[in-house]
Parts: structure tokens; C-alpha cells; sequence
């Protein structure tokens, strides 16, 4: 399977629950529709006063990858991702209001107002963005490799997308996870797109799992906008990678509705197609879980207009958090850790200062 | 008699009492578990602490920069260690965009406790890929430290510090050092950045050296002793943070000052040590600052022709006198 043959194919319609239990499959529906909402308030508040100032990618579109890992990772896990980063942030259960705040650039803010949406982080939950593609793809073998040194269960995970592939150090990091077997999984949503140009314009071919399959690493393609489809194939993929069987790539086929960056469309620039928007319109990943779920039984007009009105008073407070949040004022002393405790404690100063005359006499070299 | 080591010995014993004093403390470079052990830096680590402490990687340096963060994220303080500081060069991302960043980027919540060792080559024909000392690049960046030790003893108790500091550390290694010998304490012990030591005392004029300009200008302060000219000598020791209160302090007293950086001479360490005096003391100086750096140009290969490119004691004598001389 890759992008191309996928999308000619018609709308899936039907999600297999799998025997999953209610409450889940709602997490799921509801982590995806929590994520859309809050895209769609901060873009009504993108352009309004002292309100947000810096470069969001909105993820709307792409909700069922992080609406399908947020279950799966315990607060021991480390999570890393790209620039489009609110889906994953709210994966790892870091609290609403600090993103917000954040993005407000306010004190209150995940950090303080120091990262903005594209770098943001949330360290006491292990969760970490940043704008320079494959940062995370790179930076998560790390963990990875710390975590099967220490014998540990726990796993690193990476979100990015498919353009991070054409960075050298993305098959420097799928090499070393292969060769280790290391507790990594990674997400690649494939949306096609590297801002406005096309993967196949980039690329050979649109089916990077079969590639990165011959490094030693397992891989499974998917729909990506199924989320209880995206649910198991993660879970497998974290449960081997707990169990020491080694790195898991996944590649998920999806569909950014949003612009690249910024609130506003950016279909004038004319990359792609409105067919196409309307044909992944059609594949709403939210659209799709609720047909499904009301299909079934599960889910009924009382329990959906409850949930979206606790998920709308949870926005509006987290904007007027932000709003009522005071501005940072000071950033020169975060660059610099502030005391080495574990140097101190570990060791004396020296207090030998010499330097012998003959020490000016060593022999340089030979090289 | 106090122990000596050579330089090398000095790094290979700070790195064994690391791995010794604290089990987060993980060797990870190129053959840093075969036999050569990074000109004997990294000899029977691998013995004693296995091999997954003390471990080789693919020829992926890039990724071998971003798995030390991630390492350092979940708990271990990895000591990256590259044979030559030019193959360290494909992980300037990992450096810039991510290490040196990371504590701000999380407003000083999640620290990334990195040790870089970069050892420089010199001399044997090493030539334009083997020879770069770009301290001064990575003293530019913030949220970095950058150490480039002289003696046996400060490359032991720098590289210590670095280890258990809570900052990203870069320690520039001059392989011209390596067969050094001093005097080493053996107890593990710290040397703090951004601290300066006087390593000969003089009163007309205060050279600050930074890595292995040190031994050349203390031999060529032996030597101007011999014109009465009594030479103060200053090893920079770190670049970041730049103890530049410390050059201040010794230029009070002679008034008169050369900069030594083993690098080249456009937009490097020296000139910003320079700056620091002159905006600060510039009325004091009685004479115009000099710099010894390496010529705007790479390294040529020929013996021939690193004898012009490298400076030599004769060089630092006619610094010396020039700025002696009343003309200025």
C-alpha cells in the first residue's frame, strides 16, 4: 500500500471496533474532537489583540494519530514531535491551559512563554516539539537507548511527518534503531505534503515504510483517520517495543486540511487541488468515529452535545487563563543551568593550580 | 612527589572515575572499545564497565550528538567522544538547533547534562580535514560551555566538571597536548568554567593563551625574561563563559596585553578578549593589543609548510618585543 493507491479507493465507512471497550473507543472519539476544538478556537483567537504572536501548525485533519496514542503511554514514556504539535501535547496529558498560555506567550505557559507553539514542551510529563525537522525522530533513539540500558519498560515514542525522511539523520536513526532493537516507536503521518510540495515530487515513492523496513525495523502502513484502526496498530507497536522486541515503524496516510502555518488557508498558492481537500473533507477522521460509534449504539445525541459542551468550557476558561496571565519578564538566566548540584556534591575543587616550568618544555605532537 | 600523568592518561582516568562515581554515566564514540582507545583515552574502560557503558556507534555522527540528549533526557550523562573535531561538524543541528537550546526552550525546567570530547589534530600532515579548532564557533552559541584544557590537570578536572554540570559541554582537545606530562591529583576533583589561572607571573605584559598556545608562550616568556621583560601568563582554560575579569585583572598591573588563540584570527576568541579589556580599560593600556592566531587560511599538509602555519616561540618573542617597544 502506499499514499497514492490508497486514496484512489472509496471512503472507508466502516471502523471494526474490535471488541473495544465503550469508555475507550469514546476516549478516543473524544480526545479527537477535544483536539479539534481547541484548533478552532485558537484560530478564532489567532488574530484578535494582545492575543497569540507566534507561527502555529494547526493539526486539523490529523487528529486520530494522537487522539489513538494518548491511552498507550504512561507518564514514564517520552514523547517527542514536530512543529504541529497541540495533538501530542494533549496525548501526554499536559494540562490545556499551559498550551494555551503559551501560545499567548504569558508566564503561565508550558515555558513560560520562552517556545511558543512549535517548540513547546512539557518536561514534567516527558513531552517535547521543536520546529527543526527530525529532532524528534533523532533525539527519541536517545531515550530509547537510555531505556534498555536501564532495563526499563519504558518507550520512546516520535511523531513527525513524511518530509522528516529526507533529512540524512532520519536513516541514521532508523540504522541505529534497527541494529539496537531499541524500545522505539515511531508515528509518521503522511500528509503528502512538505508545506506545499508534494511527496512525489520529493520522493521516489510514497511508501516509506517499505523502505525503512529493510533497515531492520518493523513496519505497518495504515488509514490513518481511522482511530481505533491507528489505536491497535500503536498499541502492538508499544507493546513489542516494552516487550524488547525492537523499534516499530508506523506510517499513517492522512490529510492536513489546515494551511501549513497559520490560520488562514493557503490554497491561493494553488499546491493542491480543492477535489482533493474535499475528498480527505470527506474522510474526517471525527466523522467517521461518530457515524461508527452512533451506528453501534455507543454514543447518542445527549452524550455528544455533554461532551463538546465540558470540552467548549474547558477552552474558553483556558483562553481566559491565558488571557488574565501575567507576561514573562525576564529570559537571560534560562540559558544557563543556575548551579551543577551533582558536581558539587561529587567533587572537591582542586586546589592545585601549578603548572610546572617544565610542562612548557612537553614535546608537541608528533599529531 | 605529587603523581603525574600525561594528558591522555589524565582524560582516560577522569573517565573511568566518572563511570565509577555514578552509573548514568555512559562513553559513546568510534572504537571508543578497541584497543587505540582514542589515543589511549578511553584504555580499559570497556573491561571494567562493559560494553554497554562503554560503547561503539555507526559513523553516524549527527545521530550520535541527538542520541546523547535523548540519552541525557531520560537520566544518563553520555560523554560523546570524536577522534577529530571535523566529523563532529555533521551534528551541528543536533548542537545548535537542539543542545544548546534545550534549557531554554523549557524556561530552565529539563536540563541536557552533554559532554562532548573533540580532539584536534596538529602537526604530521594533518592538513585542512583533520586540524579545525572551532572552539570560537561554539563559544558563539548560548547554552553551551566550551573548554579547551592546556594540562594534564585541567583536562582531567575540566572534563569531570563537564560530566556532572547540568549544561550541554563542549571540550576541544589538542592532540599536540596528549604526551604532556603534569602533575594529576588522583582523587576525582573539578575545575569550574569561566575561571582563568595565571601560569607565570609578570609585570610589563600579560599574555592570555588559550590551549596549547599556553605551553609556547610560557616558554617564550622564559625566554623574554632573558630582555628583562617580565611576562604575565594567563591560560584562558574555558572560552564559555570567558573569563575575561580575569585578563582585566592581570592587564591592570601591566598594562599591556597579547592574545594567544590557536584558531584562526578572523572573528575568533582572541578578538573577543581583546574587545572585553578595550571596553572596559582602554585608557589603562599602554600600548595597542596584539593577537597570535593561526593565518586566515586552512591547514596545509606539507611539514614544510605547517612550520610557517602553526606560530612558534620565535613569533611570540617579536609579539612580545613589539609591544614592548615605546613606538605604540
Amino acid at each position: 500500500m502506499n499514499h497514492q493507491t490508497f486514496s484512489a479507493q472509496p471512503p472507508p465507512t466502516r471502523i471494526d471496533f474490535c471488541k473495544l471497550d465503550r469508555l475507550l473507543l469514546l476516549e478516543l472519539y473524544r480526545h479527537m474532537m477535544r483536539l479539534r476544538r481547541v484548533e478552532e478556537a485558537l484560530i478564532r483567537e489567532y488574530r484578535v489583540g494582545e492575543g497569540i504572536r507566534c507561527p502555529v501548525h494547526f493539526a486539523i485533519g490529523q487528529e486520530a494519530v494522537p487522539a489513538a496514542l494518548s491511552p498507550l503511554l504512561k507518564l514514564e514514556d517520552y514523547l517527542f514531535c514536530h512543529h504541529r504539535s497541540h495533538g501530542y501535547f494533549l496525548s501526554k496529558r499536559a494540562p490545556l491551559n499551559q498550551l494555551i498560555a503559551e501560545l499567548f506567550g504569558r508566564a503561565t505557559g508550558a515555558n513560560g512563554g520562552l517556545a511558543g507553539s512549535q517548540e513547546i514542551s512539557c518536561p514534567s510529563v516527558n513531552f517535547h516539539s521543536g520546529a527543526v525537522l527530525t529532532g524528534a525522530a533523532s533525539i527519541a533513539v536517545g531515550s530509547a537507548l537510555a531505556f534498555q540500558l536501564k532495563g526499563s519498560s519504558q518507550v520512546a515514542v516520535a511523531g513527525f511527518g513524511e518530509a522528516a525522511s529526507e533529512e540524512g539523520i532520519f536513516w541514521e536513526a532508523i540504522n541505529y534503531a534497527g541494529v539496537k532493537k531499541l524500545p522505539l516507536v515511531y508515528l509518521c503521518e503522511n500528509n503528502i505534503y512538505s508545506m506545499y510540495s508534494h511527496q512525489l515530487s520529493r520522493q521516489a515513492s510514497d511508501n516509506l515504510h517499505e523502505r525503512v523496513k529493510t533497515f531492520g525495523v518493523q513496519t505497518h502502513a495504515l488509514y490513518g483517520n481511522d482511530v481505533v484502526a491507528a489505536y491497535l496498530a500503536i498499541k502492538e507497536a508499544v507493546e513489542r517495543a516494552r516487550r524488547g522486541e525492537g523499534a516499530f515503524f508506523l506510517e499513517f496516510y492522512t490529510y492536513r486540511w489546515s494551511a501549513h502555518v497559520g490560520p488562514e488557508s493557503d490554497d491561493h498558492v494553488g499546491y493542491r487541488d480543492s477535489k482533493e481537500l474535499d475528498f480527505w473533507k470527506e474522510r474526517c477522521p471525527i466523522q467517521l468515529m461518530k457515524r461508527n460509534l452512533e451506528n453501534a449504539k455507543l454514543l447518542d445525541v445527549e452524550t455528544e452535545r455533554k461532551m463538546i459542551s465540558e470540552i467548549d468550557q474547558e477552552i474558553s476558561e483556558a483562553i481566559q487563563f491565558a488571557r488574565s496571565s501575567a507576561y514573562p519578564t525576564e529570559f537571560l538566566s534560562k540559558n544557563s543551568a543556575p548551579s551543577n548540584p551533582l558536581a558539587e556534591k561529587l567533587l572537591p575543587l582542586s586546589e592545585f593550580e601549578k603548572f610546572d616550568a617544565y610542562q612548557a618544555d612537553a614535546v608537541l605532537g608528533p599529531y | 612527589m605529587m603523581r603525574e600523568l600525561t594528558f591522555s592518561e589524565a582524560i582516560n582516568e577522569a573517565l573511568y572515575q566518572a563511570l565509577e562515581l555514578s552509573d548514568q554515566v555512559i562513553v559513546i564514540g568510534q572504537l571508543v572499545n578497541f584497543k587505540p582507545a582514542v589515543f589511549g583515552t578511553t584504555s580499559g574502560l570497556v573491561q571494567k564497565f562493559g560494553p554497554k557503558r562503554v560503547h561503539d556507534f555507526p559513523v553516524s555522527e549527527s545521530l550520535m550528538t541527538s542520541t546523547g540528549l535523548g540519552a541525557a533526557l531520560a537520566g544518563m550523562r553520555p560523554v560523546l567522544v570524536h577522534h577529530r573535531m571535523d566529523f563532529m561538524l555533521y551534528s551541528l543541528d543536533a548542537i545548535a538547533n537542539w543542545l544548546s537550546l534545550w534549557r531554554f526552550k523549557a524556561n530552565g525546567q529539563s536540563s541536557a547534562p552533554v559532554t562532548i570530547r573533540a580532539v584536534v589534530g596538529k602537526g604530521w600532515g594533518q592538513g585542512p580535514q583533520h586540524s579545525k579548532s572551532l572552539h570560537g564557533w561554539f563559544a558563539h552559541l548560548p547554552g553551551i560551555r566550551v573548554a579547551v584544557p592546556a594540562t594534564p590537570h585541567d583536562a582531567k578536572g575540566l572534563l569531570l566538571e563537564s560530566i556532572f554540570g547540568e549544561d550541554p559541554c563542549i571540550i576541544v582537545e589538542n592532540r599536540s597536548l596528549f604526551s604532556m606530562k603534569g602533575v594529576v591529583p588522583e582523587n576525582p576533583y573539578r575545575v569550574p568554567f569561566g575561571r582563568s589561572v595565571v601560569r607565570r607571573t609578570g609585570r610589563d605584559l600579560t599574555i592570555a593563551a588559550i590551549g596549547m598556545m599556553v605551553p609556547l608562550a610560557i616558554r617564550a616568556a622564559n625566554e623574554a625574561a632573558m630582555e628583562s621583560i617580565d611576562v604575565e601568563v594567563l591560560d584562558m582554560r574555558t572560552v564559555a563563559p570567558l573569563d575575561i575579569a580575569g585578563v582585566i585583572a592581570s592587564v591592570e598591573k601591566t598594562g599591556r596585553l597579547i592574545v594567544a588563540d590557536p584558531s584562526w584570527q578572523r572573528v575568533n576568541v582572541g578578538s573577543e578578549i581583546v574587545s572585553g579589556v578595550v571596553e572596559k580599560i582602554a585608557l589603562r593600556l599602554r600600548a595597542s593589543p596584539l593577537r597570535i592566531s593561526l593565518p586566515q587560511s586552512h591547514a596545509p599538509m606539507s611539514a614544510a609548510l605547517e612550520e610557517q602555519y602553526y606560530p612558534s616561540e620565535k613569533r611570540f618573542l617579536e609579539n612580545i618585543r613589539a609591544v614592548m617597544s615605546p613606538k605604540i
